[in-house]
């Protein structure tokens, strides 16, 4: 019996092998062609010219891509513009997530609701979102009528698609709507990792509901938030459809001609394939070091 | 790496004590926490309403201060004026058929391989198992927005812009959907498929009769995932797609804005139809969304 079924294991694993790469080979077929060869002919591309029109080969121009790019404000600006974007819009993301992820586990009812409607906006398409709130943000929209009732300013356009400060505001607006809930699930997860017991400790020690929420839920989350930070970060960094919309009607490109707008345009409009090249191989870079980043976060909020 | 479900918060147990010492002010802030919280719930429905609304109302209607809130008729000339466009061609019908076709294509194909990899992965070992895997895993550190230039060039090359393969192609296997199917297989019992084994079934059968249905959770949420945000896709068609026929929702809607006689009404009809199907969606298996949140930022532990 023992005999039978050493070698009846041993013959079942020569044919799993077997058949473990032929699963595997469509994938990485896929993955070698549609990542792994993109990237490096990127890295190539980045060392030439190359117009989208011309039927010539790539010429080799050395570093002449970079040198170009470090010499282009437009590249400087593109920089400023994605790193304003994400700093404006991580920020309130985190706390406004953490804030709403407490306030829904503390409440014994409807949290299912508060989640899924917190949630939704996530799955409304980028441009329809950028679509209704350039709408709203319209000088004759909502935006202005409840601001100004707000701040009793009757009348006043605040500009919200047409100053370049306001524009800004504007496309983190739409992005913090669009993620809110996401980030939101997130704590709300991290939350629910939380022994009961801890909270309940505090609480016969005679910690309030501040108390307990600084001393006891804040440092245990710690993981998530660094969680929650990075991936919000990258997040950030990633968006276009809201600036492309946004530009697209006429707002004012140089605020918000982020990293992904600017690598979109120099390839498509001025046909600079080797440049848009040399900008992802760039942008790849620093996302990396925030993936890397992410990786060891969530190392953390798994524990 | 550990999975979190979402959670369901643990009753508070209270002492006699501790609810004997619940005073006034407790109750007073815990009212005000609930407003809170109903406001923000409702600030973020603002826009959701607000285009639900808009798109019955007549265009002059949409800017009127203050906003009215109920149209003053129902007024579906937007919906009618959305799908026939403004030139009469009902290319926006042509468009919603498109999304959903790529959106299908693209899910059905990424469960399917990425279930197949996964289980691969997780079940069958063989020599550079580990190194195919970590292949695989760097991947998915790399945002879709870095490489979509290359990818472009890529594609081109082999003749596929402005076809529908050149938009479903680059998408048909996620490193997220291998990974989240790996993890997911780790846990199917050995017995299970050993038994099959003996039994005489191929490797194939196995999968396909054994593991394919009950790992069907996890292919949910990863189907759901995968849709919306191919759904969502705007930067690929825009950089692939130049023939109005191949146009997505996404691309044709950000061209239709700009069109001149595109007026407020049939705007936000537009948008009201784009995201009337991902609404309807997410509420009834909002459960596989939620879920997929949590293991989408977990993926990466």
């Amino acid at each position: 019996m023992t005999r039978r079924r050493l070698k009846l294991n041993t013959s079942v694993q020569g044919r799993q092998a077997i058949w473990g790469w032929v699963f595997v080979i469509p994938a990485l077929a896929f993955f070698s062609l549609f990542a792994f060869y993109p990237i490096g002919n990127a890295v190539y591309m980045g060392f030439h010219r190359k117009s989208v029109l011309s039927l010539r080969p790539p010429q080799f121009v050395g570093l002449q891509n970079y040198l170009d790019l470090f010499n282009s404000p437009a590249f400087w600006n593109a920089w400023k513009a994605t790193t304003i974007f994400t700093l404006g819009t991580f920020i309130p993301l985190v706390v406004f997530s953490l804030l709403l992820a407490v306030l829904i586990v503390s409440r014994k009812r409807f949290q299912r609701f508060f989640q899924v409607t917190l949630y939704s906006p996530a799955v409304v398409p980028g441009v329809v979102a950028a679509l209704v709130w350039m709408l709203m943000l319209d000088p004759r929209g909502l935006a202005n009528q409840w601001v100004n009732f707000v701040l009793g300013t009757p009348g006043i356009d605040h500009r919200w698609l047409a100053s370049a400060s306001m524009v800004r505001l504007s496309t983190m607006v739409v992005y913090f709507w669009g993620y809110l809930g996401f980030f939101t699930i997130i704590y709300i997860a991290g939350l629910g990792g939380i022994p009961a017991t801890l909270k309940e400790a505090a609480r016969i020690d005679g910690a309030n509901a501040l108390q307990e929420f600084r001393y006891v839920t804040l440092p245990l989350l710690t993981p998530t938030t660094l969680l929650v930070s990075v991936m919000s970060m990258i997040f950030c960094m990633r968006t276009f459809s809201t600036q492309y919309m946004f530009t697209q009607a006429g707002a004012p490109t140089e605020p918000i001609n982020v990293v992904t707008l600017f690598i979109f345009n120099t390839a498509i409009r001025d046909h600079q394939l080797g440049m848009a090249s040399a900008m992802s191989i760039l942008l790849l870079l620093v996302m990396f070091f925030f993936a890397t980043l992410q990786f060891l976060a969530s190392r953390r909020a798994a524990g | 790496m550990r999975i979190t479900a979402t959670p369901v918060a643990a009753p508070v147990q209270r002492t006699p004590a501790a609810v004997r010492r619940r005073s006034l002010l407790a109750l007073v802030i815990d009212a005000l926490l609930w407003v809170f919280l109903v406001g923000a719930v409702a600030l973020v429905l603002v826009p959701v309403a607000f285009m639900f609304v808009a798109s019955f109302m007549p265009p002059a209607e949409i800017f009127r201060s203050p906003f009215p809130w109920w149209p003053s008729r129902l007024y579906l000339e937007n919906f009618l004026h959305a799908l026939r466009g403004n030139d009469g061609r009902y290319l926006f019908v042509r468009t919603i058929l498109n999304s959903t076709f790529v959106a299908l294509s693209i899910s059905f194909a990424t469960v399917m391989l990425a279930t197949l990899t996964g289980y691969s992965l997780a079940k069958l070992p063989f020599k550079g198992r580990t190194i195919v895997f970590l292949l695989i895993l760097s991947t998915l550190m790399i945002p879709f927005e870095t490489i979509m230039i290359p990818l472009y060039i890529v594609v081109t090359n082999i003749g596929l812009q402005d076809t529908y393969p050149g938009l479903i192609v680059p998408f048909l296997v996620s490193a997220f959907g291998v990974f989240l199917m790996r993890q997911t297989l780790l846990a199917f019992p050995d017995e299970l498929l050993d038994a099959a084994r003996i039994d005489g079934a191929s490797e194939f059968g196995i999968f396909w009769r054994i593991v394919l249905p009950n790992a069907v959770p996890a292919m949910a949420v990863l189907g759901v995932l995968t849709f919306q945000s191919q759904w969502d896709n705007l930067i690929w068609p825009l950089l692939v797609v130049q023939s109005d026929s191949l146009k997505t929702i996404p691309l044709y809607i950000a061209a239709f804005t700009e069109e001149k006689h595109t007026n407020e009404g049939a705007m936000v009809a537009v948008a009201a139809i784009a995201s009337l199907p991902m609404l309807i969606l997410f509420v009834s298996l909002s459960r596989y969304f939620l879920r997929g949140a949590n293991l989408f930022s977990a993926t990466k532990g």
